[in-house]
Order: C-alpha cells, then structure tokens, then sequence
C-alpha cells in the first residue's frame, strides 16, 4: 500500500497507513508530549495532551487516535495548543497530592516532566485532591490512588498484555480510578503481582514495595532475567553496589516487551540477601571448633580444588569424579565446566539438575525433529490459528510464554488445553479437555490422531512432502479406539470431535509443560504431539510451532553447550559403553555405591532440587570431596569442602539460550558482593591451577572457541540479541533424504496403581517461586508475602481423608513423608492432590521417586502416588 | 412482601435465566445488567462473577461497567425511587425546596434507601420535562409542578401502608 504522506509543522513526512499523527511524528523525530500513550498499547486518548491542530480547519485532535490521512497538514506546538496542554495539566495538578518531595517516583515521573516543560509552576487553581487511602499491604506493589492521571495504562496493560483482568476502572468522573473486582486489596484479587502495570504508570500512583530502605537508582543497566526459560529483557537501577530496582527493558526487541512476572520484576531482591556468599570458604580441619568452614584466599581455595580432584583422579581413575553444572549459568560457563570435566579429568559424568528439569525432554524432541524444534519465537504464537496446550501451566512456570497465549487467545486465536487442573488457561480455553487424573494423556492423543486420519482431517500436502513413515503410521492408528480412548480417560468423545474441527485446516501451535516425560506414558506422548505436529503440517524453519515451557533460564542453553550426561556441545550423541555420563540419580547411587568419590557442583543446591533429600545428603556425605560454587548459602554448600563464592546473572558477563532459541548475551550491571567472581572466571582459574596456559582471561575467548564448537551458535555475541541456527546439514527441509518421520503409535503400558498410596500427587511450581526455590526464598519481599503453599484437594478427597475444610495433613509416599497445611479446591477432581514445589526446604519433592527418570515405568519427580492421612 | 429485601436470598433462579438467556450472545452485557436491574432492582454483587463468566469477559470489566451507568446499582434500592430533577429550570423553578422537602418528609439524604426499602432518593441532572418543573419521577411516573403539598400528597400515595390497603 501507498505510504501517507503529511505535512506536521510545515516538515513533510510519510507513514505507513493506518499510522496516527503521533507515530507519523515520533517517526520523524518531532516530540509530542503524551501520558496515555504507549507503543505496545492500542491507543485510547484519554489524557489529551497529544492534541494537535489541523491547520486547514482549526480543530484539535488527540493525534494518538487521529489516523495520518493523505496531505493533511498539522501543526504540535501553536501557541494555543500548548495553552491547552497547560490547562490539562494544571487541572490535573489541582488533583494531584502536593507530595512529590516524597514521592518515590521522582523525576521519572512523566507529570512531573511533561509540566516542567510546559512551564507550569504554580497551577493556580482550587486544589481537589481525591482522598483516597495508601494501600501498601502486600509486599510487591504500592498503590496511592490519589496521585492516579487516569490515563488507564495499568488497566490496558492488565486487558491488552498480561491478559489477567484483575483491574479495570470503576465509577466515572471525578470518582472514577482503577479497581480490582468488589475494590478489594490487590492481594485479595486475582492480580498476579506481575509488577508491569507499576512499570508503566506514568506518575506515583503505582510504586514497588521495598521490604526495606533501598534508594534510588543513579544508573539504570539493562541485562537478562535469571529466573525462568522466558529471557526477559530487564533494566535494573543501581544505586551505588546495589541494584534496588527492575522494570522490563525499553529494548525494542524482547520476548517480554512492557511485561514481566512476579519474580522477574519483585524477586531478584535476593541479591542483596545476607545469604549470599562472599568470601571462597574451606572445611575447617579442626573437628571441635564450632565453625564448620573458615574462610581462605582465592588462591588457596582453588588450588585446593585442583590438588583434591587431581589426586582422586589419581587414586580413583576418572570415572570416580562427577561435574554437575547448572541450567542457571551461562552458556560460556557451562562450555567451560564440561570441558574441565570431560577434557582435563576426562571423567564422562557431565550433569546438571536441569536434566530432569527438561533437558531430556529437550534432547529427545531435538533428536525426533531432527534439530527442527530449535527455534520457536513465543511472538509466533500470536500469528497461530489453534494453540493445543498439553499438560502446561505457564502461569507459573513460564509466566511470560503465558502472556503470549493468553494475548493470541484474546485475539482469535482457538485455545484447546487438556490437562486434568482447570489452569488459568483451562478457563479461558475454547475447549478444554479434562482426562481423569492419572488417564493417559497420549491415549487423548492418539485418538485426536486417528479421528484426523480416519476423516482425512489433515495437512496432505505436508504430509506428502515432507513425512515419511505415514503408511505405517496410518496402519498403526487401527489399534486405536477413539470411543474407547475417550471413555477410558473420562473425556466425552464429543470434545475430540470438536478438538479435531478446530484443529482442522488450521496453523496449530503446541505447547507442553517440562515435565511431559514424568509419566508412564511420557514418551508416547511427545510421540502423539510430534504425530499431530506433521498432521497439520504446523512445523516450518522458521518457527516450529513446538513449544517446550523451560522451567530455568538457560535449560536450553546448558544442554547445546553439553552439560548433559550423553551429549557433547552442540548436541553431538556420545555412544558407546563408558563413554556416557550418568544423570544425576544415578550419580547419588553411584556415590552411596562408593563408585563416585568427588563432585563439583556450580550453581545447583541438589539438597532442593532432587528429590529424597535425605538420601542424597547421605550420599554427598559419604564422597571424599566436594567443590560447591554457588551464589547464596544452601544446604548443600555445608556439605561442602570447598565453597566457591560465584556471581549472580547481574554481576557478570555471559550468554543464555531461552526456550525459543534466542541466544542473549548480557553485561555486569552490579559488581559482586565481597570477593565473590563471575563463574567463568573461576573456572578459567581452575583450568590455570591444573597447569593448562591460560587462555579464557576474556568472556570473548571461550564465545571465540563456542562459535567454532558448536555451529548452532555461530553468531553467539554478534549483537546482544542472536538466535540458535539451524545448521544446514541438519535442516529437514532441506534435500529428499531427511525429513519428519511419524512415530507409529504402540499400545500404552496399562495404567497402574497402588492400593497403599491411591492419590496421585502433582508437584506443581507456583508464580512466586522459581522452581525449587533456592534464590527466590532468599528475596525479602516473597519470605514477607508468606504463602503457606496449602495442598490442594477436590471435595471428595477432602470427605474421603475424613478432614474439615482446611486444616494439616500428613502427605506419604513410597519415598518420603511431609506435612502440609491443605486447602479445598472445587474444581479438583477425585483422586488428585495438587502440592506446590518450592516452598518449605521444596520438601514437596521428597515424595518423589529419585530414580523414577531410570525406570520408563515410574513417575519421575513431578508425580507420586501418595496417601494423606489426618494429623 | 418481606419488609427487609436486602435480608431476602437473591433470586438466583431469576438471576440464571437471564444469564443464560444472554450466554455467550456478542453485546449483551448492558441488555443482561438491565434485564437484572429490572427484573431484581439492582445486581447483586455475587451476580457479577456468573455475568462474567457467561460473557467471556473478566469480573473486573463487568463491574467497570455496571459502575459507570447511574441506570445500575450494586445495592438494593426501595420499591419506589424518587428522581428529583436539579437541572436548570427546575432549579429556576425551586427544585432546591423540592429536594429539602423531600428530604425532610422522608428522611434520607441523597442516594439513601429508607431502612423499610420503601424508598430511595435520587437526584438526576434533568428529566427532560422542563415545561412541568420544578419535576421528579416517583418509578416511571412524573410528577410536575410541584409545590411542598404537592409533594407531600404524592409522597403519601406511596407510602407503603397506603399502599397495603
């Protein structure tokens, strides 16, 4: 289409059509003061202070709304319109509380600004303030209506971003401000404290809560959260060594845009924890002083470490040393940690945490999809037609990838969930299919498959294509029953039916939660997704449409960089006997086995994140040496022999991969507290101590050596913001030779059960946690929110314990016990209880099975069948 | 008639067939608020989660909504309200009087419901009836040029043991 063309102050300019005379004018450089405006927001004119003057008639317009039309001619800034941009903003000065001395927005307030541009001083006018009480109650968000503009940000931004609903406005005129349902307080609403609304807001009326005296920022830095698998873009004040303050990055290009989640924005005041490490520690050699470490020198600790392993390695040959790294370093730290592992102890068990976590599942969709999975931009989600969400609870996983849904949900997009829990998006699901707690998920699957199949519901063309394996597939689908498949999993065969129609010739995304392989069945489920993927010809190089919610900031990153027990970097198979690592419950048999007699652990608190904790103390226990580098005090670093003080994402240079395969690197913001170093450094002073030459001294020499190991990440460093690559060799759509194949379905292990333990328990994460919690219940502000994490059970469970509504419970499995206040949950179906993850010491995970990955029959570490009994 | 119907239950038998008459229907939350304004006298607040739920629409917005008209109200109003008119010619007219008389006769200030939940007193910007004022609407009837007797007899037809006769 035609560009407009227009002329604003006599300048003439051009925009794309559709464009409004503000973004024609901000295109071309010329500024017009606005409080209501903003470029992720539909715009809504309500503060009137963009008015401009169409110079052929004489009207004003709010330019925000007024679309740019052919040859019109608009002048910004006559003396009679900034007469009225005085009088908009002395009215609403006359309303506004004269606080600004101890308002915490200070300069950055956009009133403030905008009337010191204007000139006006003194408003001159009858002050009408709008008595209002201060509502500062929860922990995170501050809320003084009295200072409101009503430019209904915070309120669109709920609507149109974050997609909850929490706000809107109420009454009109003069009353008029935004309230929650029923003007309750934000905690006693369903806001999710995701902070963006106070992020937005032009003046005071919406502040952070700090739990304490912090500051005000002098600089602003912009880096990477560290929390979850989103990688959102922050920028953090700083207010001399501190960083007091977060708000999402102005970047023009970000997964999060002007949005953020409760942790992102609220949680990372643990970095000022008082349990953060500071100075490198040692085991103290005299067994009866009370201390159970004393400090030591750099130097000392880290040729300590090296001595140690070297003469365990020595003794006990590399197979009795164990590497576990982390899904929360960087990509540079972990290449550099499997490398000290792998190459100069030549040990093969290489770990992290995060391969429970969704590395597997990683690492098997990679391998299924041939590399196709790897790029999968959340912004794609909102260009989708039918989005299919399978067992996943972004809303406090991936709070972020969550957003996006929602945003395509409310823009057309068909939301179909199935999931036994009516999630936050099961609610506002088009369909939402409901198998009976513990039914099989992949016999939903398999039956949406056949119901395509038999009623030639799917893509043929991409079939043809671009999948092999169809005919025996198709053949396969003759064991499925889909009338039986819905009945034996509580589903009514209707809601398949309407599944398969509004799939049916439609751009279908798939979502799955981290956990999906923590079932009997777990495979065969990623088998039925990646079947109904081809089936609707939804996977394309540019975006795979297969969406994994990656629970931790760098899953992905630290499973490409080969931190995993049988991939090297770059995803390369390591085969052969002896030559694979272990994953980390066989690593806690090996070492109660005597066969591992040393770990280095970087930035992984085992005693939270594994499950059976008292087990897997035992076994640290029982190994001759253990190295923990971490950033706070943890459980597992008493059991250390050498603590090695590390930095936090903010305090150090580095690179992650999000779960859409967006490689972002970022910069210190903060130095770190004490003596503590960026992790890379102090492996790259490990790789010193064991007598190698020096050659990591820059963040820039290992990304050099990374682009050249691993061709996925070729352009690692280019730009701040970069994504994995494809390589050619294995793209899928390229030659005849390499393409999808279908995955025959096989008959589904019969579904099993326990008379002792007939509850099926779900160890969910909660919004305010990340997963196992370790940094998140050191932030100040989440320990005062206080959550309890009440067990959630249906009311037939309830009756059948022989409980009131609420009260304490005694939660047992085959492996473990915890005690748990529990709470009612009307929506739960029988025989399923719903344990929060993270809170407690993340006792919840002592229910689980450690080797439940080892076995494909058992559960995994998200799932245990338990029994509750009345306490 | 109960005499307390803010202490009777809502009708949530009522309250379901207009919800779901309206269900999933594109433009109908302010046909749905007023068939529930008409057919209950107010919306009750616990109708606002099911009204929501029904649109597809959040709580909150619903509230926005049933908030920014005068035309709905989240308490329960008396059998009768009065609508005094305070627009320009009934104040020319001496509507101040009217009003202060009002008041007087049946105690309440403005947006009160008497404790009986007879009446509830209201004033509106005009009603459009200027050539009657000073003017005030008793339900849907108008009443215009008023006078304190006038009042006062208007009033009595009204009050509820007359009413009950």
């Amino acid at each position: 289409m035609e560009s407009i063309v227009l002329n604003i102050n006599g300048q003439k300019v051009s925009c794309p059509p559709g464009a409004s005379i503000y973004e024609a004018a901000e295109k071309n450089g010329i500024r017009i003061p606005t409080l209501c405006y903003h470029p992720e927001l539909k715009p809504h004119g309500a503060c009137r202070m963009c008015l401009v003057e169409d110079e052929a008639s004489g009207r004003l317009m709010a330019s925000c709304v007024t679309p740019a039309a052919q040859g019109m001619s608009v002048l910004t800034h006559t003396p009679r319109i900034i007469n009225h941009r005085r009088n908009i903003v002395r009215l609403m000065m006359a309303e506004h509380p004269e606080s600004c001395i101890v308002c915490n927005k200070g300069n950055r307030c956009e009133l403030r600004q905008i009337a010191a541009n204007l000139g006006v001083g003194e408003y001159g006018l009858y002050p009408m303030p709008n008595p209002i009480p201060f509502e500062q109650l929860n922990p995170f968000i501050t809320r003084d209506l009295t200072k409101c503009i009503l430019c209904g940000k915070c309120i669109r931004a709920d609507h149109e971003l974050v997609v909850t609903g929490a706000i809107d406005y109420n009454h009109r005129g003069f009353k008029s401000r935004p309230a929650t349902l029923y003007e309750r307080p934000l905690e006693d609403s369903i806001c999710t404290f995701c902070g963006t609304c106070v992020s937005i807001c032009p003046t005071g009326a919406l502040g952070t809560k700090n739990t304490r005296y912090a500051g005000t920022p002098e600089i602003e830095m912009d880096s990477i959260c560290g929390f979850c698998g989103a990688g959102c873009s922050l920028t953090m004040g700083v207010a001399g060594r501190t960083i007091v303050d977060v708000n999402p990055s102005r970047r023009k290009v970000s997964v999060n845009g002007a949005t953020l989640c409760m942790r992102g924005h609220f949680a990372n005041d643990f970095l000022n924890s008082p349990d953060r490490l500071t100075l490198p520690m040692v085991r103290n050699t005299d067994p009866s002083a009370k201390e159970m470490h004393i400090t030591a020198e750099w130097d000392e600790a880290i040729s300590l470490v090296a001595s140690r392993l070297s003469d365990i390695r020595r003794t006990h040959g590399p197979q009795s040393l164990a590497f576990i790294g982390s899904s929360k370093c960087s990509n540079e730290e972990n290449y550099l940690f499997q490398k000290i592992a792998r190459e100069i102890f030549a040990t093969p068990h290489v770990m992290s945490a995060g391969w429970e976590g969704g590395q597997r599942l990683l690492a098997k969709l990679d391998d299924k999809t041939l590399g196709a999975c790897r790029v999968s931009p959340l912004a794609d989600l909102e260009k989708s037609e039918v989005i299919l969400v399978v067992n996943a609870d972004p809303e406090s996983s991936v709070p972020v990838a969550g957003y996006h849904i929602k945003r395509a949900a409310r823009n057309g997009a068909r939301l179909i969930v199935i999931d036994a829990v009516q999630t936050d998006l099961a609610r506002r699901a088009a369909l939402w299919i409901k198998p009976n707690p513990g039914a099989s998920t992949a016999a939903v699957l398999q039956a949406l498959a056949s119901l395509m199949v038999t009623d030639n519901h799917y893509h043929q063309g991409f079939v043809e294509q671009f999948c092999s394996n169809f005919k025996p597939f198709k053949a396969s689908l003759s064991i499925i029953r889909p009338d039986q498949a819905a009945a034996q999993s509580g589903v009514p065969l209707k809601s398949l039916k309407t599944a398969v129609d509004l799939i049916n010739g439609k751009k279908t995304a798939f979502v799955m939660g981290a956990n999906l392989l923590d079932s009997p069945d777990g495979e065969q489920t990623l088998d039925a997704i990646l079947n109904l993927c081809f089936l609707t010809g939804g996977i394309g190089l540019k975006s795979s449409g297969l969406y994994v919610l990656a629970p931790e900031n760098n899953l992905a990153g630290a499973l490409d960089m080969g931190t995993a027990p049988d991939l090297l970097p770059g995803l390369v198979k390591i085969s052969g006997d002896g030559k694979r690592g272990i994953d980390p419950g066989a690593f806690i048999e090996a070492a109660e086995a005597g066969k591992i007699k040393a770990v280095y652990i970087m930035g992984e608190n085992l005693l939270r994140s594994l499950p059976q904790q008292d087990r897997v103390a035992a076994a640290l226990k029982k190994l001759e040496f253990v190295v923990v580098q971490d950033i706070v005090r943890n459980r597992t670093s008493e059991l250390a022999h050498v603590i090695l003080p590390g930095a936090a994402v903010y305090e150090k240079h580095g690179s992650f991969t999000n779960m859409e395969g967006r490689i972002q690197t970022f910069a210190p913001v903060a130095p770190p507290p004490g003596k503590a170093r960026p992790d890379w450094e102090i492996l790259s002073q490990i790789i010193r101590a064991m007598g190698y030459p020096e050659q990591y001294q820059s963040i820039e020499k290992i990304r050099q050596e990374i682009r050249h190991a691993v061709p996925m990440y070729q352009r690692l460093g280019n730009h701040y913001q970069e994504w994995v690559r494809n390589t050619e060799a294995g793209s899928p759509f390229s030659g005849d030779a390499a393409r999808f194949s279908f995955f025959p379905v096989s008959a589904l292990p019969p579904s099993a059960s326990d008379p002792d333990y007939p509850l099926l328990a779900q160890i969910r994460p909660v919004r305010y946690h990340l997963g196992s919690g370790t940094r998140t219940s050191r932030s100040g502000r989440v320990q005062a929110y206080g959550k309890k994490g009440e067990i959630e059970l249906g009311p037939e469970t309830i009756r059948s314990i022989g409980v009131n509504g609420s009260g304490r419970v005694r939660v047992i499995s085959r492996f473990g016990a915890i005690e748990r206040e529990f709470k009612e949950n009307l929506k739960l179906p029988e025989g399923l209880a719903l344990i929060p993850m993270a809170l407690n010491r993340n006792d919840a995970l002592n229910l689980a099975d450690l080797m439940g990955n080892s076995d494909a029959k058992a559960l995994g570490w998200t799932v245990s069948r338990v029994r509750i009994e009345k306490i | 008639m109960d005499s307390n119907p803010s202490h009777q239950p809502i009708d949530w038998k009522t309250l379901t067939e207009i919800i779901e008459a309206h269900r999933t229907r594109k433009w109908s939350l302010i046909p749905m608020l007023q068939a529930v304004q008409e057919a209950i006298g107010y919306i009750p607040p616990e109708a606002i989660e099911p009204i929501a739920d029904a649109l597809n629409m959040q709580p909150a917005e619903v509230q926005g909504v049933v908030t920014f008209y005068a035309g709905f109200s989240l308490k329960p109003k008396g059998k009768c309200v009065l609508k005094v008119c305070r627009g320009t010619a009934c104040h020319v007219k001496g509507s101040r009087s009217i009003l202060r008389h009002v008041k007087n006769e049946l105690d309440l200030e403005e947006g009160e419901t008497s404790a009986d939940y007879q009446f509830t007193l209201e004033t509106v910007a005009c009603l459009g009836a200027c050539f009657l004022a000073p003017t005030m609407m008793v339900n849907r009837d108008y009443f215009g040029k008023l006078n304190p007797t006038k009042v006062t007899s208007v009033l009595g037809q009204y009050r509820k043991n007359r009413e009950d006769d």
